[in-house]
């Protein structure tokens, strides 16, 4: 699918593993960043709406 | 170690500003809603197309307009400045820029409503207010950006809670699509073209259209499901956790899918596979943000035995999963071969705009406006009625809808055993379909009664309650470079930092816009040049502005797809390069009439004549309107030269010749077609709208037939 394009612009294939590789660590920080958040920071998120 | 403030800050809510959205909320509801039941009702009597400012053709857009415009736009608004103000334990940034962005939205909203029935309309669907309004858009748009930024930099709440990320994403996102689908060369000071033409003007108009369903009927409502209902339940969020990953992944995968609405078309195939392929991916998202919301209420399902605001809530949320998960299966080619152009895409929209958009409005209406007067609601009785007669209408316009959609996309598809179509004439798909538009139509208006209920019971509790405009609040100061979280992780670091947020969710969304974008801008074989495609002659552009005007493309598309049963029924399909000349594109969403691209040279002139005069007399049993203005209406060939000159600019080749003899050649090819309409005993002058728009119709897709 993407052969024709890759081939014809300049750097596109820098471009677009660039772009896969931005998707895919940001998940990654994401769900890094999730799985270490502490019980006590979400609470006091979680209960934002309802202190005022 | 932490530092903790403990002087106390006095300070006021600004409620009056949430109460004019509010207000704006309910009354222009009230107005787009019923111009929806006027343009349904159009669709089964079409003697209700009064005048050429009511036909349907210019007051679909109206509704579409005031619909996500005025009425999400204002509620979204009245969310917001209740919501953040509170989140933030911060008055709104400027009282004056609240009241600015108040009455520039309106000013927007009324110089729509005057505009679109005037039949000044650019064409891009959602998009299509002419450029003095873009800019007035942009401008206000970034008033409102200014006051929340403001807001947040002055709050005393140190974290951005996650409905604050949504409401940023909003508003950037919308900028940026704003500002891309809005780039034009003005003719006059009401009158522009594209600079995109044919396939890229497609490509950026849906990539426009499908992001402003994310990101200002989505994202901004998914924000104040976040504050909201937790509100309304009184327990927190579900989990914090997924509303996190919600709202990355979200803004992340929606932006990718806009040519999910273009698919079979003349659009590169690479770009209608990324389109699908993102639009599946968005399941997993838009369920997951359900999920959150529903799952807030769990042990609370008591509650909405008892609550109706809470029960407006669940349907909302319900309708929203309903319509992102068929939204995915819709991309899919199989579905969307069926499907697309047909009432299923109009039962689609109205299942998300009634029900996700609709209700949720309603349920905040009916929470926030008591809370701000001090009062209780004035009826839960009507707030009841509300409730079940907007959940019938919900029922009663999409059920029928649904049916009408598979119906005709079958009949479309259906071949008689000699292989020749079985419903060749396009009028019979169209006449089975009208108990169902009748059956919408009902549902229509049971929805717009409902609203009017809620506006008599909530103009009610606001006479008998007195509204506290400043609500008086404290909290403490917020302690800068503060020690507390300071080793936490990135993610802590960015919600406390709105301005670096704004960036990293910039970034986000322009990176599948540029990857889709990009290609498409840069690679010439993407779309093939056909050597005998050739620039319109100034009369068929003059007649291509007409028919524009009129919305012609609101019912007829300008794209037959790649299918036997289309191209029997039209003929050859349609190639991207036949397009190249086309400021704006012209491929329509919805066939309510047949198929344009190849109607040039199907019938005489003569036929044109007659059928735009009263369609009935040449389709007997047509819905289509009657265009009796175009031929009293002198054609206005002040702008020819100009217009001619600006698509010079845009890359059409005229010479020099042809845009100084423009109004010329335009005289002399209008007394070619009255010559040939006198042949036929029609008599009418040259310089009538109708003979421009007959030769634009004639010129439609010959140009490939020239050189079959």
């Amino acid at each position: 699918m993407f052969k024709q394009f890759i081939s014809i612009i300049p750097g596109a294939d820098f471009f677009m593993i660039t772009s896969l590789l931005i998707f895919f660590v940001f998940f990654i920080l994401v769900g890094i960043y999730l799985i270490g958040m502490k019980r006590d920071f979400v609470n006091k998120m979680e209960h934002l709406p309802l202190d005022n | 170690m932490k530092a903790i403030n403990t002087n106390l800050e006095q300070f006021s809510y600004d409620n009056k500003i949430v109460l004019n959205f509010s207000i704006a909320t309910i009354i222009w509801g009230i107005v787009g809603m019923l111009v929806g039941v006027i343009i349904a009702t159009q669709l089964v009597l079409p003697a209700v197309n009064f005048t050429q400012y009511g036909s349907f053709g210019r007051i679909r857009p109206l509704h579409t307009n005031a619909v996500i415009f005025a009425f999400v736009g204002n509620a979204i608004f009245a969310g917001i400045y209740y919501s953040l103000q509170r989140l933030l334990k911060a008055r709104m940034y400027s009282d004056f820029l609240s009241y600015l962005h108040f009455w520039g939205w309106q000013c927007i909203i009324v110089a729509a409503a005057i505009t679109l029935p005037m039949g000044l309309t650019t064409s891009h669907e959602y998009a299509e207010l002419e450029w003095p309004i873009d800019i007035a858009i942009a401008l206000v748009w970034v008033v409102f950006g200014i006051n929340m930024f403001g807001t947040i930099i002055k709050r005393r709440e140190q974290h951005l809670y996650v409905a604050i990320w949504f409401y940023i994403a909003t508003f950037i996102t919308i900028a940026v699509l704003h500002i891309t689908n809005s780039v034009q060369l003005p003719i006059s000071f009401l009158k522009s073209y594209y600079v995109y033409a044919g396939v890229q003007d497609a490509l950026v108009q849906w990539w426009y259209g499908h992001n402003a369903v994310a990101f200002f009927l989505t994202t901004p409502y998914l924000g104040m499901m976040y504050y909201f209902l937790p509100k309304m339940a009184n327990r927190p969020v579900y989990s914090y956790r997924l509303s996190i990953l919600h709202f990355w992944a979200l803004i992340f995968i929606y932006i990718w899918a806009g040519p999910h609405h273009l698919l079979y078309s003349s659009l590169p195939e690479w770009a209608q596979s990324l389109g699908v392929v993102f639009s599946i991916m968005l399941i997993a998202p838009s369920w997951g943000g359900m999920i959150n919301g529903l799952l807030t209420l769990r042990g609370a399902w008591d509650q909405v035995r008892e609550n109706t605001i809470l029960k407006f809530m669940v349907v909302g949320i319900t309708t929203y999963g309903m319509a992102t998960f068929e939204g995915p299966m819709l991309s899919l080619k199989n579905i969307n071969a069926i499907a697309h152009f047909t009432d299923w895409i109009v039962a689609h929209v109205h299942v998300g705009a009634l029900g996700w958009n609709g209700f949720l409005t309603f349920a905040i209406l009916y929470w926030m406006i008591p809370r701000i007067f001090q009062t209780k609601l004035y009826s839960e009785k009507w707030l009841k009625m509300h409730f079940w007669i907007a959940t019938i209408g919900i029922a009663l316009y999409t059920i029928p809808m649904y049916i009408s959609g598979f119906t005709q996309g079958m009949m479309w598809k259906q071949f008689t055993n000699e292989g020749t179509l079985q419903y060749g004439n396009f009028l019979d798909t169209t006449l089975q379909l009208i108990p169902m538009h009748q059956m919408r139509a009902i549902g229509g208006t049971l929805y717009l009664i409902g609203a009017i209920i809620m506006a008599f019971n909530l103009f009610k509790t606001m006479a008998k309650g007195h509204l506290l405009a400043n609500e008086p609040a404290e909290a403490s100061a917020l302690i800068r470079n503060s020690v507390i979280d300071s080793k936490g992780h990135w993610h802590r670091w960015i919600e406390k930092r709105p301005i670096q947020f704004l960036l990293a969710s910039l970034v986000v969304i322009l990176i599948g816009s540029l990857v889709e974008l990009v290609p498409t801008f840069m690679i010439q074989s993407n779309i093939p040049t056909i050597s005998t495609v050739k620039p319109y002659t100034p009369l068929e552009l003059e007649g291509r502005d007409v028919y524009i005007r009129e919305g012609c493309v609101g019912c007829h598309s300008q794209m037959v797809r790649p299918f036997r049963s289309e191209t029997e029924r039209y003929g050859e399909f349609s190639q991207s390069g036949e397009f190249v000349y086309d400021h704006p594109f012209l491929w329509g969403s919805k066939r309510t009439g047949p198929d344009l691209h190849r109607v040039g040279g199907k019938y005489p002139n003569s036929w044109h004549f007659q059928h735009m005069k009263d369609p009935s007399s040449m389709s007997p049993g047509s819905i289509m309107p009657t265009y009796e203005w175009l031929y009293t209406q002198t054609l206005d060939t002040s702008f020819t030269k100009s217009k001619l000159d600006a698509m010079r600019t845009l890359g059409v080749p005229y010479n020099e010749m042809e845009v100084r003899e423009a109004v010329q050649n335009l005289e002399n090819q209008a007394m070619g077609i009255q010559k040939n309409l006198a042949e036929n005993k029609i008599k009418i002058g040259a310089n009538k709208e109708i003979i421009a728009l007959i030769a634009y119709l004639q010129r439609l897709g010959t140009d490939i037939k020239i050189n079959q």
